[in-house]
């Protein structure tokens, strides 16, 4: 069993990777749940011993991918306060906001061994309640289209700048029209506590969609 | 006069999303129309 603690090089990655892995299917997995693309161009995978749906799309694909290369430095350092991915409707106004809050507890050690059983419970249990949630939203209007925002601080862009160059995905500063909704409704999703994250992933639903 | 404080605008809570855009569905609509074809096209063969 080996032991791993926050001083280790290679703790942060560790927490980065897993939640990056983590946040890729579940980007999917939102994208065809809201019906932001044509069930078509998803295929039925089994990832946390569930079923789920990812898109076989190349282009999505290293979006999403570059999206997330781009993200992870910020996880690693635990500058990445929330991840969310955003649908926003033809004008490009959010429709719908699906928040990941993350924080990284203050963690003196802890076993390989159970950090990997646990929190793939935890993620799974994030992944069911993503694939059921239509239940509990409105349809979206025709023609939505999706992004991601990181909430992070200033000082903390510069641990993005490397990687943004060597993919060639920049990003910029969100402006009013992309973070601003009109009287959202929040709906609760999911929470955990492990010894090395805490995440709660809620939904921020427009009231009028159409 | 006071000097501009550089820590806390370093501190400061910034929100960033991608300069690219994903693909439109449109695009994703063409390319799932054009695979079905070539599958349908091997599948003849």
């Amino acid at each position: 069993m080996t032991t791993l603690t926050r001083q280790d090089l290679n703790f942060g990655q560790v927490v980065a990777d897993i939640l990056c892995e983590f946040l890729e299917v579940a980007i999917h997995l939102i994208l065809y749940v809201r019906e932001v693309y044509p069930s078509g161009i998803f295929q039925k995978r089994k990832k946390y011993n569930v079923p789920v749906q990812m898109s076989c799309h190349p282009e999505l694909n290293q979006y999403i991918q570059d999206t997330l290369h781009c993200v992870k430095p910020l996880i690693e350092k635990n500058d990445a306060e929330k991840v969310v991915v955003v649908i926003m409707d033809k004008e490009h106004h959010p429709v719908e906001r699906f928040v990941f809050e993350i924080s990284q507890p203050p963690l003196l050690s802890i076993s390989s061994d159970t950090l990997l059983s646990h929190v793939e419970q935890l993620l799974r249990a994030f992944i069911l309640k993503i694939s059921v949630c239509d239940a509990v939203l409105n349809n979206n209007p025709p023609g939505c289209s999706f992004t991601v925002l990181v909430h992070t601080r200033d000082a903390a862009t510069r641990n993005m700048e490397k990687v943004q160059v060597i993919k060639d995905f920049p990003w910029i500063v969100a402006d009013e029209q992309e973070v601003h909704m009109q009287e959202p409704r929040l709906i609760p999703l999911k929470t955990m506590t492990s010894d090395i994250v805490k995440m709660q992933l809620y939904v921020e639903e427009r009231a009028q969609k159409t | 006069q006071d000097e501009p404080n550089l820590s806390s605008d370093s501190d400061k809570k910034v929100i960033l999303l991608p300069c690219k855009n994903p693909p439109s569905r449109e695009r994703v609509n063409l390319w799932l129309e054009a695979k079905k074809q070539y599958e349908c096209l091997q599948k003849c063969r």
